[in-house]
C-alpha cells in the first residue's frame, strides 16, 4: 500500500463482524468508516466518496441492495461489495448487475476479504485514472470545438469571400459571403468545386495547384462580374503549405471593389474634364498667336489688338481656372488649416459688394442690402467664408439681367445665420438645377455664351458649406431668376 | 472659276470658331458660322453650306455626334462632306464613343479631325470629298 490510505466504509447491522473488519482493515493500512444498518450506510456512502464499500445485504431497516444504488448512484467509481451470508445466485447476479464488484459470501476469512479488497482497490485506482483521462478527452475536445466554432463564426462574420481549396480541388473552408462571389447558389463541403468557378477564378487556382513551386506569394485579379461596373471583385489567392512546406491548397480571398471602381472611374472622368478645360483656353490663345504669325494672313492692327485682348482673356480665365482647381484639391487634401475666428457675415457681405462696385454699376444693377443691421456672427475661417459669399455674389451680377436686381438679406433662423441671395437673373431649367454642384458644370444657353466662368465656383461653394455643416438651398426660375440660402451654424 | 464652296463652322467656343473661320477663309473658301448646335442646324437648314466643320464637346459631350447624325439624315446634308472636330483624342481619356461600327453608322461622320486643325491636311481632305463627288 502507498501512502495514501484506502478509504473503506463497511454497512454491516452485525456488530461482532463490523468491529472485526475493521480492525483487520485498519490493520492492513485502510482507512475505515462503519455504518450499523441501511440508513447509516446511504448517509455516510453519499456523503463521502469510498474508494470501496463492503454492503451487508439483509439489514433490518434498508436492504443492501437500496444501499449500493444509492452509493453507486452518487459515486460510481465506488467499488462495492454486497456479503452476505444468505447467498444466493440471483442477489449475486442483481447486485453485480447494480455494480457491485463482486459478492463475497459469509463467513469469510480474512485473506479472503483482503485479496477481494486489493483487487477492488486496483480497479478503483484503474476506474479513477480512466475518469481522468475521459474528463480531459472531453475537455480536449470542447476545446478543440470550440476552436473550430470561433474560427468558424469568424470567417462566417467576414464580407470578404473566403474559400480554401485543397489540391484535388475540393472546397474545403468557405463562408456564405462567397457565395456571392462565385455566382453559386451553394457549396458543400469536400465538394469538387474546379469545374463550377470561372475560368479566370480557376486559372487563377491553377497557378498553385499545376505547379510545384513553394514560392510563397499570391496572385491577384480583378473581374467584372456584373457589367457595366455593377460588380466589380478582386480575388487574391494565396498558397497554403502543410508544416513539411508541401502545398496543402489555396485560399481565395474575394473582394467587392464595385466602390473603388467607381470613384476610379469618376476621377478619370475629372481629369479628362479637366484637361478638357484647361485645353480649351491654351488651343485659343495658341490659334490666335499662329494667326498673328502667319505672314499669309492679313490682320489689320484692330483685328491684332482684339485678339491679344481676346488671348489675355482666355488665359485670365484659365488662370482662374488652375486657381479654383487648386483650392479643390487643398479642400480634398484637407491641407487648409481653418483658421477659426468670430466673423460677422454683414462686414464680409459689405466688403465683397465693394470689391464688385464697378460690376455692379457697369451692369447697372440695383443691389439691396441693409448694413446697419445686426452683425450675425459665426466661428468661421474668413477667407473660406469670404470666397463662397464672392462665388455666389459674382454669379448674381454674372448671369443677372442689365438693369436687374441683387438683393440680400441675413436672418437667424434656429441655430443657423442664413443669408439669402436674390438675383433676377437667368434663372435655371429644372435639369440643370441638379448638375448646378458637379465640377465644371455650366448651364450653356443663349443667355450665358457670353458668361465667361470656370465652372468651378459652386463646386467650391457646396465644399465650404459641407466643411462647416451647413447646408444649401437653391430656388430657381428659368427667365426670372435665382435664389440661393446658405445655412451656416453659429 | 466655281463660285466658292460654303462651309458651316460650328463650335461653341467664339475664339476658336473665328480662328478657323479665317484660316478656311484664306484658303479661298467661304465660312459661315454657328456658335451652338441648335444654332448650327438652324444656319445649316437656311444656308445648305456645301461642308460642315462640327466641335465634338459644346452643350453636352456627344453635341457634335448627335448634331452631325441629324445632319446626315437630312436629303441635303447626305450629300455632303462632315466632319468632327475634336481634342477628346485618346490621350485625354475621353473614349468618344464611336468605337463601334454601330456607333459609327449612327453618327455616320466623314472624318473626325484632331484639334489643333492642321489647315493644309484639312483643305485637301476637303477637296478629296468634292473631287469624289465631280467623279
Amino acid at each position: 500500500m502507498n501512502n495514501i490510505k484506502p478509504k473503506v466504509l463497511v454497512v454491516d447491522d452485525e456488530k461482532g463482524l463490523r468491529i472485526g473488519v475493521q480492525r483487520l482493515l485498519e490493520m492492513e493500512g485502510y482507512e475505515v468508516d462503519v455504518a450499523e444498518n441501511g440508513t447509516d450506510g446511504i448517509k455516510l456512502g453519499t456523503g463521502n466518496e469510498y474508494d470501496l464499500a463492503i454492503i451487508d445485504l439483509k439489514m433490518p431497516d434498508i436492504d443492501g441492495i437500496d444501499v449500493l444504488k444509492s452509493i453507486k448512484q452518487k459515486f460510481p467509481n465506488t467499488v462495492c461489495f454486497i456479503a452476505t451470508a444468505f447467498a444466493s445466485y440471483d442477489t449475486a447476479i442483481e447486485a453485480t448487475k447494480l455494480g457491485a464488484q463482486s459478492y463475497i459470501p459469509k463467513p469469510f476469512t480474512p485473506e479472503e476479504l483482503l485479496s477481494e479488497l486489493k483487487s477492488g482497490y486496483q480497479k478503483r485506482l484503474l476506474s479513477l485514472e480512466e475518469a481522468k483521462w475521459l474528463r480531459e478527452r472531453e475537455e480536449r475536445l470542447l476545446e478543440v470545438a470550440f476552436e473550430k466554432t470561433r474560427l468558424n463564426t469568424i470567417i462566417n462574420s467576414i464580407t470578404d469571400g473566403v474559400l480554401v481549396v485543397n489540391k484535388e480541388g475540393l472546397a474545403v473552408l468557405f463562408n456564405p459571403a462567397v457565395f456571392r462571389f462565385l455566382e453559386l447558389s451553394d457549396v458543400k463541403v469536400e465538394e469538387y468545386i474546379l469545374d463550377k468557378l470561372r475560368p479566370e477564378i480557376l486559372e487563377l487556382i491553377n497557378k498553385f495547384l499545376l505547379s510545384d513551386s513553394k514560392e510563397k506569394r499570391s496572385y491577384t485579379i480583378q473581374l467584372e462580374l456584373k457589367p457595366n461596373r455593377e460588380f466589380f471583385i478582386e480575388a487574391t489567392a494565396s498558397p497554403v503549405f502543410h508544416p513539411e512546406d508541401n502545398l496543402a491548397g489555396v485560399v481565395i480571398v474575394f473582394k467587392d471593389i464595385t466602390e473603388l471602381k467607381r470613384i476610379e472611374l469618376i476621377k478619370s472622368q475629372f481629369v479628362s474634364m479637366v484637361s478638357h478645360e484647361l485645353k480649351a483656353p491654351i488651343a485659343a490663345v495658341y490659334g490666335f498667336l499662329k494667326l498673328m504669325s502667319d505672314d499669309k494672313i492679313p490682320l489689320s492692327d484692330e483685328q491684332k489688338k482684339e485678339y491679344l485682348n481676346r488671348s489675355m482673356i482666355r488665359l485670365d480665365g484659365l488662370l482662374k481656372m488652375v486657381n479654383d482647381l487648386l483650392d479643390i484639391s487643398r479642400m480634398e487634401l484637407k491641407t487648409v488649416k481653418k483658421e477659426i475666428r468670430k466673423i460677422c457675415l454683414t462686414e464680409i457681405i459689405k466688403n465683397i459688394l465693394e470689391l464688385f462696385h464697378f460690376e455692379v454699376q457697369k451692369a447697372n444693377i440695383q443691389v439691396n442690402f441693409n448694413y446697419q443691421t445686426e452683425r450675425f456672427c459665426i466661428d468661421a475661417d474668413s477667407d473660406e467664408i469670404s470666397r463662397l459669399f464672392t462665388n455666389l455674389i459674382s454669379n448674381a451680377i454674372k448671369y443677372n439681367r442689365p438693369s436687374g436686381s441683387i438683393t440680400i438679406q441675413i436672418n437667424q433662423i434656429g441655430k443657423f445665420v442664413v443669408t439669402e441671395i436674390k438675383d433676377t437673373g437667368i434663372g435655371m431649367k429644372e435639369e440643370e438645377k441638379k448638375k448646378l454642384f458637379s465640377e465644371f458644370f455650366r448651364a450653356k444657353n443663349e443667355f450665358t455664351k457670353n458668361v465667361s466662368g470656370t465652372g468651378l465656383g459652386l463646386s467650391i461653394v457646396k465644399r465650404i458649406v459641407d466643411s462647416y455643416s451647413g447646408k444649401i438651398e437653391v430656388e430657381s426660375e428659368f427667365g426670372v431668376g435665382t435664389t440661393f440660402r446658405i445655412y451656416l451654424p453659429n | 472659276m466655281n463660285p466658292k464652296k460654303k462651309i458651316l463652322l460650328v463650335d461653341d467656343d467664339i475664339d476658336l470658331l473665328e480662328q478657323n473661320k479665317i484660316l478656311i477663309e484664306s484658303m479661298g473658301y467661304e465660312v459661315i458660322t454657328a456658335n451652338s448646335s441648335k444654332e448650327g442646324w438652324e444656319v445649316f437648314k437656311k444656308s445648305k453650306p456645301d461642308a460642315c466643320v462640327i466641335d465634338l464637346i459644346m452643350e453636352e459631350y456627344d453635341s457634335g455626334f448627335v448634331l452631325c447624325h441629324r445632319i446626315k439624315k437630312d436629303e441635303h446634308g447626305n450629300d455632303i462632306p462632315v466632319f468632327i472636330l475634336t481634342s477628346a483624342t485618346y490621350e485625354t481619356g475621353f473614349k468618344f464613343g464611336a468605337s463601334t461600327l454601330e456607333e459609327q453608322e449612327w453618327i455616320a461622320a466623314d472624318e473626325i479631325i484632331n484639334k489643333p486643325v492642321v489647315i493644309d491636311e484639312f483643305v485637301q481632305k476637303l477637296e478629296n470629298y468634292f473631287e469624289m463627288k465631280r467623279s
